[in-house]
């Protein structure tokens, strides 16, 4: 009862806890354009933000509310808090978690989940901070020619399949069954004319639904009664 | 236009580094918060160091990613920009396009390759990209708590049931036992497959072989030693009990896919590696 309690209270602090920073990054980040037309001395024609804004507000605020959907039962709460500040969320901090709560053995949905998750979200945050500021301040003059270093460029125009490549290895071991599907129907869908190009938001978004409701019917059908937990 | 606009200035930097300052002490925050938290449920303090290790060493490679797009915007934009929006919310996908949206808005020309040279614009710029993206941030804090509570309600009933129920043998395929047992690896499964399938069909958003931008013979070798090379070592890690090397499995296994890439791409007959199915 008393684990219950404490384990109440966690969640309760890291909600509020959450709540403020996401608050006080909301109002530093707005700060930002504002400290930059301070310091410039510049006031930019409202008309022309508005114009600009109306090309990705449809898209973006869709894609924030769908993510916010999406990755919070994902990433704990802690985890969804820190995730939404830093960002990077489908390309890093989701799969760092993935990959730490894996490692641990622990599952998404419980405290040990939560307490690892935050844990390699806050590391991911850290290093990728410490890296961007360490390339930008010191490396700077080389930087450019080591990203577009003709030997190293095609690792890093292969990060993407390096990355999920690596990621989905775990998965398909322990879920080979509900992996299949998803992948064939997402392969298909890029396939159909106009398909090819479809941004990552709204492929994740398929790819999603295709899982959940292929693994739902296996389920139904007793296709998964000998999974281990 | 302004000969004197530098968007390297040290005031500017500043204001960048307050920012990125907060974010910094955020994630400390949290992470010691999260760590004294392990402690109390005595999670094993291998587990906890192991989850900073591996989590540091998968991201070192993406986060060199992240910098390559912060160093793309910079012809434009400079430094400071780039470096705030993709350390705050930023995406790799999504801040070229804000970037390209708002350069066009304000009749710049020549989009990322040519720098912006009048400061009016340049916080012009600096404003559409923050306000597109900054809409989670709006949302979050309403929807977060309620989200995550349901969740973790769903859950904890379910295994309550199932811990309940006497085992008359009968298989019980349920709603909730699916929430349970497959619903989470389920969406990860979809999350990861999309950008699987993207390696194996995805289309490029330019025609140009050399951009590497679409599924071809690189991607799918790429993503082929990927999930060979992560499978068979955790195969030699379960089977040789080498329990320490099992949090690293995963960034190894994306750091030599990463190297074969630069092999396979050296070392296939010319043209092969620029192979794109669909462009």
């Amino acid at each position: 009862m008393a684990k219950n309690k404490t384990e109440k209270s966690y969640f309760d602090r890291v909600h509020s806890w959450g709540r403020i920073s996401s608050v006080t990054a909301l109002c530093i980040l707005l700060m930002f354009p504002m400290a930059i037309c301070l310091y410039l001395d510049v006031s930019p024609d409202i008309k022309f933000i508005l114009q600009g804004l109306l090309k990705l507000i449809p898209t973006y605020w869709t894609v924030a509310v769908v993510e916010v959907l999406v990755y919070t039962p994902m990433l704990g709460a802690g985890g969804t808090y820190l995730s939404f500040v830093t960002g990077n969320i489908a390309n890093l901090k989701l799969p760092c978690a993935i990959s730490a709560m894996e490692g641990a053995k622990v599952k998404a949905n419980s405290e040990e989940g939560e307490v690892i998750s935050t844990i390699a979200i806050a590391t991911s945050a850290i290093v990728t901070t410490i890296v961007l500021a360490i390339g930008i301040i010191a490396f700077a003059p080389f930087l450019d020619s080591f990203t577009n270093s003709p030997l190293l460029q095609p690792a890093f125009k292969m990060v993407l399949p390096a990355l999920f490549g690596a990621l989905g290895a775990g998965y398909f071991i322990k879920h080979w069954r509900i992996s299949f599907f998803p992948i064939i129907v997402m392969v298909l869908v890029l396939l159909v004319p106009g398909m090819g190009t479809t941004g990552a938001s709204t492929l994740l978004f398929i790819g999603i639904v295709a899982s959940v409701g292929g693994a739902l019917a296996m389920h139904k059908l007793g296709w998964l009664d000998n999974v281990k937990d | 236009m302004d000969a004197t606009f530098n968007n390297g200035s040290l005031g500017l930097y500043l204001i960048a580094g307050a920012i990125i300052l907060f974010v910094l002490v955020q994630s400390i925050f949290f992470l010691v918060k999260a760590w004294k938290q392990g402690k109390k449920l005595s999670l094993d303090k291998a587990k906890l160091r192991n989850a900073v290790t591996s989590s540091a060493l998968f991201t070192i490679p993406s986060a060199l990613s992240v910098l390559a797009t912060v160093i793309a915007l910079a012809p434009a934009l400079g430094l400071v920009i780039p470096w705030v929006r993709l350390s705050v919310i930023g995406n790799l996908m999504y801040e070229t396009t804000a970037a390209e949206a708002a350069m066009e808005a304000f009749g710049h020309t020549g989009g990322i390759a040519n720098a912006v040279t009048d400061p009016t614009v340049y916080a012009g710029i600096a404003w559409v990209m923050t306000l597109g993206i900054c809409f989670s941030l709006v949302i979050l804090p309403f929807l977060a708590k309620p989200l995550h509570k349901k969740f973790m309600a769903a859950s904890n009933k379910e295994k309550a049931a199932e811990e309940a129920a006497p085992a008359d043998g009968k298989k019980k395929r349920t709603i909730g036992e699916f929430i349970n047992k497959f619903a989470t690896p389920a969406i990860f499964i979809g999350l990861i497959g999309a950008f699987i399938a993207r390696a194996i069909t995805g289309q490029g958003s330019t025609k140009a072989p050399e951009e590497l931008d679409g599924a071809g013979v690189l991607s799918v070798s790429t993503l082929a030693v990927a999930v060979i090379f992560s499978i068979v070592l955790e195969v030699i890690v379960k089977k040789l009990k080498l329990t320490w090397l099992e949090p690293f499995v995963m960034p190894i296994g994306m750091i030599v896919a990463m190297i074969s890439a630069i092999v396979l791409y050296n070392v296939l007959p010319n043209g092969i590696a620029l192979i794109e199915w669909r462009g």
